[in-house]
């Protein structure tokens, strides 16, 4: 599959990793040298220096004969105007990146498939989205939906007072029996390691836990970890930022009390203007006495979501020190993931990462569907599609010879989720869900090809 | 491009010319009506007018029209000078007739009327010939379509006492040219305000006034001035309800925002009703009336032979309520309905005034709420001391800015009220009789009621020029008259 990508920037360069290690033949344009210089140091892509709008650099990158364009510079118009010439050149698919979350909510009203622009991804309306599902859950950490939902996967830290803790796998798996989810990986708070759980896995408090279950089995996760759902009434967001206006705006609609912080003066006033239900503070979310004023104590969530990664941290950790149950912080740098769980900051949310798990499943390599790269670990889940070729077609689960760094996680059969045990029959046309680490990967793909 | 001059002087004369030519085409049309009513004096009015109309034409010969960049500074001049050449002029029909011997009394006579205060000195209005009461009718008339230029165009570009807060708001009328958007809405709204005196009129025909009655209370009606062309003011009228009924219809019109009235026409009432300052007319018009109401009750039940039914006092409260708030200032209630306190609380409603873009004059409702919304924000605001906290009207956030201008208005209007209080008493005046004098002046109702009477007929020579003073403060909302008295104006930077 031949794809370009227009931009070097954070989600350019990740979706060219991600994709280049998929082995898919890629060409990456910007206009700065020095990205793409690094880029090719390091990955197996072609690089086009020049105006990714342009004619001459477009038929140079080979748009004619390319299977997927994704635009994803930092400008909205540049992006568009990419597709639409890629797309005229004879581009099969073109894939958009925009920031004006007001453009992506109108693509009811305007037809952009008729101007040539087949889909349209916006990171901020991801994180906004992301943000406010995991307030809403808030005893999850992490959720990632599969199939509009059919299976969903959900991230949770375990708790001093939970039912799991102590416990092996085995002796979880056999306490809940017949309830409709599936652990699929481990994060190990004492080693800082990942795992694919065995039955002997020994799960402890402060372990990070990964399930996948259906829709109905949400409920019964909840009730099965004995953790708390805590009503969120009181949220402070940090940054007026268009993610931190986008949760604002929906919180403020569901009722919850939100307490907005913005630095900028007529930013913060533009913003009451526009949500006249959510209380905005002009201040430095850094400024300890402010947040005491603001009593951040009494916040049953600490969101923190302006454009500075460090902002984003040192506010979320002092948020965490006045007893916040809950802090999301808005990280540009994948490296400090785990770093940052380690100390104590509940969820990061990146956007790079959405955008590029929400454009990969427009990639359509062999049988993965759909792929979701969990935040802090190294475990990816990937979703196939059992093929008439497929070597795993018409076998049982418990009759597939999986390595041991992988696990199914479900079937989605006809649209509809499945939490699935050994005895389940793989049949043509299911999508299977497999969690797997990065070693283990290919030779779960060999299984489906 | 020319250098730029502090003041265009040519710009404020041609526009001075014409105001002479308005004044003297509506004085043309009352010496004629003169002239019908075979009324000897007819003559003086009809040179008064011949020569307004040729001083006039000759002005505009002279002052060509042309372009500047700014009519900042002119537009004040223009608005304070144009009232006061008005008056000027207006005095001619009523000292040609010999109704008022001393310039004096005819200026205030006449200031009132172009101010839409109400005002009057003529002892005895049923002795005064027809075509002076006309002309004295047409002041306010004028007065009120100068006002909804003041309005809708000019007070919102000068941001006079925050009424900036309207400048995008005026609907276009016809197609939308490069400059006469103002001019083509001032139109707009002037033909709603003549439909409504034409429909007035009717309306008092048919309800049994004599035609010449039904004209100059519809112009005084609508206008929210409250000149009338008998002693008794409406009270004349107290036999015929229908016709009390109409009246207070039209002065709710006229204190009521045109703007609105134009989407109400159109039919969009939506829009009417989710405006903020109408949803405070509506509440503060029957609120108060409702006080009203009890209290005359409550008088009545203790006299011992019942003056009135319970449908006629209510008829009184509503009227005398909408008959102050929109600052028209007539008088329908018999004065052994009030109480003490009902006098004192129609003293207290002349600060409130009718609705911003109307004839109505005083504070204006939208003041008194941005503040009232600021004053309950200052307590939220104690708790948080950096948020941000808007005032909102019509949903969206006010500028601190304006916030600030209605909060500097306040302290004028209540300065100018204890300076004109002061001035009053210093001339010899009553007190009583002096803050209502000063109440009723400033806040353009013109009457004053009860135990707090004012009769300006005794006032000494000095102090009738302090209050036709007063009333064009009011009128043109103190800022555009005072801003002529500071060294800025005259300054370039």
């Amino acid at each position: 599959m031949k794809i370009i990508i227009a931009g070097a920037g954070e989600v350019g360069v990740h979706l060219s990793k991600l994709l280049s290690f998929e082995s898919q033949s890629i060409t990456l344009i910007d206009v700065d040298k020095e990205p793409l210089d690094v880029v090719s140091q390091q990955l197996d892509i072609r690089v086009v220096r020049g105006d990714a709008s342009s004619l001459s650099v477009l038929k140079e990158a080979g748009v004619s004969d390319t299977d997927m364009v994704i635009a994803v510079t930092s400008s909205e118009s540049v992006n568009i105007t990419v597709c639409c010439i890629a797309k005229q050149l004879g581009a099969k698919k073109t894939i958009a990146r925009i920031s004006d979350s007001e453009l992506f909510t109108a693509q009811d009203e305007i037809d952009f498939k008729a101007i040539g622009v087949d889909e349209l991804i916006s990171p901020e309306y991801l994180a906004a989205a992301e943000v406010s599902i995991l307030l809403n859950q808030n005893v999850f950490t992490d959720n990632y939906k599969f199939d509009d939902g059919a299976l969903t996967m959900v991230g949770v830290i375990l708790q001093e007072h939970s039912s799991f803790v102590g416990k092996t796998v085995q002796e979880v798996s056999k306490q809940t029996v017949g309830l409709e989810f599936v652990l699929i990986v481990v994060q190990k708070s004492s080693t800082g390691q990942t795992l694919i759980p065995r039955g002997d896995t020994l799960l402890n408090a402060g372990d990070q836990l990964y399930f996948t279950t259906t829709e109905e089995g949400v409920s019964t996760l909840y009730d099965a970890l004995g953790q708390k759902h805590v009503e969120m009434e009181n949220v402070m967001i940090l940054g007026a930022s268009e993610v931190g206006f986008q949760v604002a705006k929906e919180l403020s609609e569901r009722k919850v009390d939100v307490k907005l912080i913005e630095r900028d003066k007529e930013l913060a006033f533009e913003v009451a203007n526009l949500l006249p239900n959510c209380l905005v503070i002009n201040g430095d979310g850094r400024n300890i006495d402010l947040l005491m004023e603001e009593s951040i104590e009494d916040m049953d969530a600490f969101v923190a979501l302006t454009g500075d990664s460090e902002t984003n941290i040192m506010s979320c950790l002092l948020a965490k020190s006045n007893g916040v149950k809950k802090t999301m912080a808005m990280v540009e740098n994948i490296d400090y993931f785990e770093l940052l769980y380690s100390i104590g900051i509940d969820t990061i949310i990146n956007k790079k990462l959405l955008a590029s798990n929400s454009i990969f499943k427009y990639v359509r390599k062999g049988q993965v569907v759909s792929m979701a790269k969990l935040s802090n670990t190294h475990a990816e889940i990937l979703e196939f599609e059992v093929s008439k070729k497929s070597k795993v077609r018409n076998k049982y689960i418990k009759d597939i010879r999986f390595p041991r760094e992988a696990i199914v996680g479900g079937v989605i059969r006809d649209g509809v989720g499945i939490i699935t045990l050994g005895g389940f029959k793989i049949l043509e046309g299911d999508r299977v869900l497999v969690s797997t680490l990065p070693k283990a990967t290919k030779n779960v793909e060999k299984l489906f090809h | 491009m020319g250098k730029r001059v502090l003041i265009n002087w040519n710009v404020v004369a041609r526009f001075m010319s014409i105001l002479l030519v308005v004044n003297g085409v509506f004085m043309l049309a009352v010496s004629v009506f003169s002239w019908f009513n075979s009324e000897e004096f007819f003559y003086g009015i009809l040179i008064s007018s011949i020569s307004l109309l040729l001083l006039g034409s000759i002005g505009l010969y002279f002052f060509k029209q042309y372009e500047i960049e700014s009519y900042r500074r002119e537009g004040y001049i223009i608005v304070t000078f144009g009232w006061i050449l008005m008056a000027l002029t207006g005095t001619l029909p009523y000292i040609t007739s010999g109704v008022f011997p001393v310039f004096t009394d005819a200026f205030f006579e006449t200031m009132s009327g172009y101010t839409t205060v109400g005002a009057s000195i003529i002892p005895d209005v049923e002795q005064v010939p027809q075509a002076v009461l006309l002309w004295r009718s047409i002041t306010q008339w004028i007065g009120g379509m100068g006002m909804i230029v003041l309005a809708i165009a000019i007070l919102p570009m000068l941001g006079v006492g925050g009424m900036q807060l309207f400048a995008a708001e005026a609907p276009v009328f016809g197609e939308e040219k490069l400059h006469p958007r103002i001019t083509d809405t001032a139109k707009g709204l002037w033909l709603i305000y003549i439909g409504f005196t034409v429909i007035e009129t009717i309306l008092l025909k048919l309800a049994g006034m004599t035609l010449f009655d039904a004209v100059n209370h519809a112009f005084t009606t609508v206008s929210t001035g409250g000149f009338s062309t008998k002693n008794d003011s409406i009270a004349y009228y107290n036999d015929m309800p229908l016709v009390q009924l109409i009246v207070m219809v039209f002065m709710f019109l006229g204190g009521m925002n045109f703007i609105l009235s134009y989407y109400a026409l159109k039919g969009k009432f939506r829009k009417v009703f989710a405006d903020d300052e109408f949803k405070m007319y509506l509440t503060v018009l029957f609120g108060f009336s409702i006080i009203v109401l009890v209290f005359m009750v409550a008088h009545l039940m203790t006299m011992e032979d019942r003056i009135m039914g319970y449908v006629e006092i209510t008829r009184h409260a509503f009227f005398q309520t909408v008959s102050i708030i929109t600052t028209t200032g007539f008088v329908s209630a018999p004065h052994e309905t009030w109480t003490t306190f009902i006098s004192i609380l129609f003293f207290a409603l002349m600060f409130l005034g009718g609705s911003a873009q109307s004839t109505s004059g005083g504070i204006k409702l939208v003041r008194h709420l941005i503040l009232i919304k600021n004053g309950i924000l200052e307590f939220r605001r104690a708790f948080h001391s950096r948020a941000v906290l808007p005032v909102r009207y019509n949903k969206k956030a006010v500028d601190d800015n304006i916030v600030s201008k209605i909060l500097a208005f306040f302290t004028l209007f209540t300065l100018t009220f204890v300076v004109g209080v002061l001035v009053f008493t210093a001339l010899g005046i009553q007190p009583k009789d002096a803050i209502a004098s000063v109440a009723s002046t400033l806040g353009n109702v013109g009457g004053a009621y009860g135990e707090l009477n004012n009769d300006f007929i005794e006032y000494s020579v000095t102090a009738k020029w302090w209050a036709t003073f007063l009333m064009l403060l009011g009128r043109l909302e103190l800022f555009t008259v005072l801003i002529l008295f500071t060294p800025y104006f005259w300054k370039k930077i």
